[in-house]
């Protein structure tokens, strides 16, 4: 429909591709995306689409190039259920509270999922241990830290 | 016991009966949780003297607590939590993606295996939204405990 050969479509794509890549990578502002096409010497309007094309598109590629990043398992989900131990094999007429949990976790497109137990003491402490690390974003020296990096 | 001074005149075999006479009765006292007249009844039904039967039950009462976490704590569970680590961390970039600018917590649970000893702890990443539902569903569990045992 164009009438252009194949090869000049692929590069045509492939420098596309590779523009709007590493524009969004590098989040570069407005200005220096339109120096950076200057060079090339488009028409006015086709940089204007370019433009228009890269601020319309960088959030989704932003988000696309985010899952390349190497991660860890990450959090999904608990469930949780409450036990008591009342007998086993080796004693009879026990009370043993315990909290049974079962942690989602994603890992590379896959799910797993986990059965952990925990007794209440523990899970109080658990409680703090992680209070304590949410409050950390709210210091005086993280928060420091982010607008500083900005 | 085979090394015991006092016992060396006793036949080793009669030895070993009795120390596993001695621990089956104290096992299966400390399984069915028997009370001291119950222990008592069933030596007699042994043939046991007096003497023999209160020095029994004085040392049994004396150990019968350390007996029962004991027995309480053989068997199966799941994994059991002992504590949790956190490291907070800010990403600035990475090699797909340049200011990223986000915190991030990377959590390990210390995980405790009853049966083999080993430590297979596990680490997990999430975001402060997820570590927010994380806490508030702890809270929920921590709550329901609370509750349950006020009933």
């Amino acid at each position: 429909k164009l009438n252009v050969g194949v090869d000049t479509i692929q590069h045509g794509v492939e420098g596309l591709a590779y523009l709007l890549t590493e524009s969004s990578k590098l989040m570069i502002s407005e200005i220096d995306f339109q120096d950076s096409i200057h060079v090339l010497g488009f028409s006015d309007e086709l940089n204007k689409s370019l433009l228009q094309l890269y601020l319309d598109n960088r959030k989704e590629i932003r988000s696309i190039l985010g899952e390349l990043a190497p991660r860890l398992p990450s959090y999904h989900s608990l469930e949780w259920r409450l036990d008591v131990q009342l007998a086993s094999r080796s004693l009879r007429q026990q009370i043993k509270p315990a909290v049974t949990m079962k942690l989602h976790l994603n890992q590379n497109e896959d799910q797993t999922a986990q059965v952990l137990q925990t007794d209440p003491a523990t899970l109080l402490h658990l409680i703090q241990q992680l209070e304590q690390a949410l409050g950390e974003m709210k210091t005086n020296h993280c928060r420091r830290i982010v607008r500083n990096m900005k | 016991i085979l090394d015991d001074p006092d016992l060396k005149d006793i036949d080793p075999t009669v030895l070993k009966h009795c120390h596993a006479a001695a621990a089956t009765c104290i096992l299966e006292a400390g399984k069915q949780k028997a009370d001291i007249s119950a222990i008592s009844t069933c030596l007699e039904d042994c043939k046991l003297d007096k003497e023999r039967i209160e020095q029994f039950c004085t040392e049994y009462q004396k150990n019968k607590d350390a007996l029962e976490i004991l027995l309480g704590s053989i068997g199966r569970s799941p994994l059991h939590i002992t504590d949790v680590s956190w490291r907070l961390e800010y990403q600035i970039k990475n090699n797909q993606l340049h200011k990223t600018y986000q915190p991030s917590y990377l959590v390990t649970l210390n995980v405790e295996n009853s049966d083999s000893g080993s430590h297979p702890d596990v680490s997990f990443s999430c975001t402060m939204e997820q570590l927010q539902d994380l806490v508030g569903k702890l809270k929920d569990a921590a709550k329901s405990l609370e509750r349950a045992t006020q009933m």
